[in-house]
């Protein structure tokens, strides 16, 4: 209760109490800072080095190389590639699965199935990403001719299915804050049970939803394991998903277990490639926040 | 007559092709949740198919070799019966009995230890002699059993390798996947892990306490909040790079497990603040204001009744946090997990590899067989994951409290 948070006391032991938590809580805000700071100051000396039109326009990613080039275009589009393929996986099992949690079943099954889920979101994404490799991929292999060995389709396959979790149990979240109340009028107007879930409790929860769905495209772009096993460590401008790419992430992956001598071009690189990352994902963070702020619905 | 514009609710609910369409509805729905149950069922059997294989293996002693200290293969082994603390007879016994010596040869994880000046060295002795001829899946290697068998040649052996048996829990890395374990690896996530929670669970279950007790809403209180979140949607491998400018580099830890902990630490830290709040919501308001009619102050309401009835949820809050801790791979990568270390750490500033990690070096490894280790590594790490599941399930049913 706010109330009771009012009077500051005075004693000396409360105070020091508070000042405490106020220090280990600081902690969190510092976090924020040392990550910013910490990525900006190599990133500057990055951009120092490297034009900026270099980086947005041109058409390579070889640091690596003896003649380099730092287009980050490849890495971003084998980024959304793998991202794209996974939400065509999660979106329409997350949210079938986000109904089927929040209006098909009874308070104590929901409770067990969102364990089963919580479960499967726990499973550690290096275990999906050998799966993709070594047992997804040479069954695509023998469906899709030219497949190769690494590649962003089995690599979005799994983790459409390791993001799962994400989808659904937040999409379902959002439709249980759709009160009672709407449902049984719309069953009082004699709506089937598929005709609320889809025509009343759906729209009303879109906010939810969408929100749902930026977040596990945050998640999904962020997602490192799964695509430095499966996907590949080539950076590549293409958009066939049979082809070995480099994602941002696999990239760091790449270059963090290479050698890099501190103070070369493409030690300050993998900063580059990680501020473009955090700035991309935070990006979808607060729109998913805006989102849910300025559509929610909001009864009573 | 009587005829309304719309259609009544009845006739509605009685419309036999909506009641259709309800049916395949409700049956569809099933079916993602059967497909990621499916998928999981394939991923765990899967790995377990891979982990066992069946091998035809061959014990070269190769005369005339001598391992490092001039040693032969046969003194080594010698050495390691008597550490095992057989007699000298039984041992002189073992190794002239020519089958109980192949069987030894053949054990291909017979390992030493010495104390020299520069700290405990560990010789594989089968890492050179041991030659596998062929590895087969199970399918393919029990189908093939009998003929496999007719054909072994003079000193060969077919074995059914599990890979993941109790040596491999205790092996350091190695280069040849068969005598490649994860001891040194489990090491470096108890180490890693356990000073990550040192740092995450104070800050965490502070800042919760923070948030939920002591600040209204106001600015500072929507900072923390939003930054919060914020920092729980930053991927982990950008934790790794903080880590790697800020621990690594920065403060010059170097490649160590203390670095390593660190930036494990601040990834957890948003994590363990959600369900610590959680916690502390669940305990009613009540309590605190019978503990402030009593007279209690802020500190004692919040220390003395609210933080321990908000406990065994804390605790499984830390516990669920902790697994998915373990299973992070990528911020590691960064702060020198990638390395190859032979030794368990000993302290903070030693090098260290986790888990997850080994796992992923083994992955990439180009030998096939190296994927039946990783495979072996899976189910270790899947197997401590749902220790610690189990645990926090235990908690939360035999603690919980209705209030």
């Amino acid at each position: 209760m706010e109330i009771l948070k009012q009077k500051p006391s005075r004693h000396p032991l409360e105070v020091l109490t508070f000042l405490l938590l106020l220090l280990l809580s600081c902690v969190t805000l510092l976090t924020t800072l040392g990550v910013i700071l910490s990525l900006l100051g190599d990133v500057v000396e990055f951009f120092r080095r490297v034009p900026l039109r270099e980086f947005l326009f041109a058409p390579e990613w070889t640091p690596l190389f003896a003649n380099p080039r730092y287009g980050i275009a490849p890495l971003v589009l084998g980024t959304f590639l793998v991202t794209a393929i996974a939400l065509l996986v999660a979106i329409p099992l997350g949210l079938s699965l986000a109904v089927y949690i929040s209006e098909y079943l009874t308070p104590g099954r929901r409770a067990r199935i969102l364990g089963v889920l919580e479960l499967f979101g726990g499973i550690p994404t290096v275990v999906f990403g050998y799966f993709a490799l070594l047992f997804v991929t040479p069954l695509l292999q023998k469906v899709i001719p030219g497949l190769s060995l690494f590649n962003p389709l089995s690599a979005g396959l799994v983790m459409g299915f390791a993001i799962l979790p994400y989808v659904s149990n937040v999409a379902a979240d959002a439709m249980q804050s759709v009160p009672r109340s709407i449902r049984e009028a719309a069953y009082a107007l004699g709506a089937r049970p598929y005709e609320v879930a889809l025509k009343v409790v759906f729209p009303a929860a879109l906010s939810g939803i969408i929100a749902a769905i930026i977040l596990a495209a945050s998640r999904a772009i962020g997602e490192t394991m799964i695509v430095a096993i499966a996907a590949g460590q080539r950076p590549a401008l293409t958009l066939d998903p049979r082809e070995t790419i480099a994602t941002m992430t696999s990239y760091i992956v790449q270059a963090a277990t290479g050698d890099q001598p501190v103070g070369s071009t493409a030690y300050y690189a993998l900063f580059a490639v990680g501020f473009t990352l955090f700035l991309l994902t935070l990006l979808l963070n607060i729109l998913a926040q805006w989102v849910v702020e300025r559509y929610r619905e909001r009864y009573e | 007559m009587n005829r309304t514009l719309t259609p009544s609710p009845e006739s509605f609910a009685q419309d036999p092709w909506k009641a259709r369409i309800d049916r395949v509805f409700a049956r569809a729905l099933v079916l993602p949740l059967l497909l990621a149950l499916g998928l999981l069922a394939l991923l765990l059997g899967d790995t377990l198919y891979r982990s066992v294989s069946v091998q035809v293996v061959r014990a070269d002693m190769g005369p005339g070799h001598t391992y490092p200290f001039g040693l032969s293969a046969e003194a080594i082994l010698r050495q390691e019966l008597l550490a095992q603390g057989y007699t000298e007879e039984e041992a002189d016994f073992m190794l002239q009995d020519p089958k109980e010596r192949s069987a030894l040869f053949l054990q291909n994880r017979v390992e030493l230890m010495w104390n020299t000046h520069e700290g405990p060295f560990r010789y594989v002795v089968t890492n050179v002699y041991d030659k596998r001829v062929a590895d087969f899946s199970l399918a393919e290697g029990l189908r093939r059993w009998n003929e496999l068998k007719a054909n072994l040649q003079e000193g060969e052996r077919l074995v059914l390798n599990p890979w993941l048996d109790q040596t491999f829990l205790t092996r350091p890395p190695s280069r040849s996947p068969l005598t490649a374990g994860i001891g040194v690896a489990v090491w470096g996530t108890v180490w890693v892990l356990s000073l990550a929670l040192l740092l995450a669970i104070p800050v965490g279950v502070g800042t919760a306490i923070l948030l939920e007790e002591y600040l209204r809403e106001g600015r500072l209180s929507r900072l923390l909040e939003v930054n919060l979140r914020n920092l729980a949607g930053v991927p982990s491998i950008v934790y790794g790079l903080l880590g790697l400018a800020l621990f690594v580099r920065g403060m010059g830890l170097g490649p160590s497990v203390l670095a390593a902990a660190l930036t494990l630490g601040l990834l957890g830290i948003p994590v363990i603040v959600v369900t610590a709040r959680e916690a502390l919501r669940a305990v009613p308001e009540s309590m605190r204001l019978a503990a402030f009619a009593l007279g209690a102050t802020r500190r004692q309401v919040v220390f003395r009744v609210v933080v321990p009835a908000a406990l065994p949820g804390m605790v499984t809050g830390v516990i669920l946090s902790a697994a998915r801790l373990i299973g992070e791979a990528a911020p590691l990568l960064l702060v020198g997990a990638a390395a190859y270390v032979p030794f368990a750490p000993t302290g903070p500033l030693s090098q260290y590899t986790v888990i997850p990690v080994q796992i992923y070096l083994w992955i990439s490894q180009n030998q096939p067989e190296f994927a039946r280790v990783a495979a072996a590594g899976i189910l270790v790490m899947l197997l401590l994951l749902s220790v610690l599941y189990l645990l926090a399930l235990y908690l939360r049913n035999r603690f919980r409290r209705e209030w």
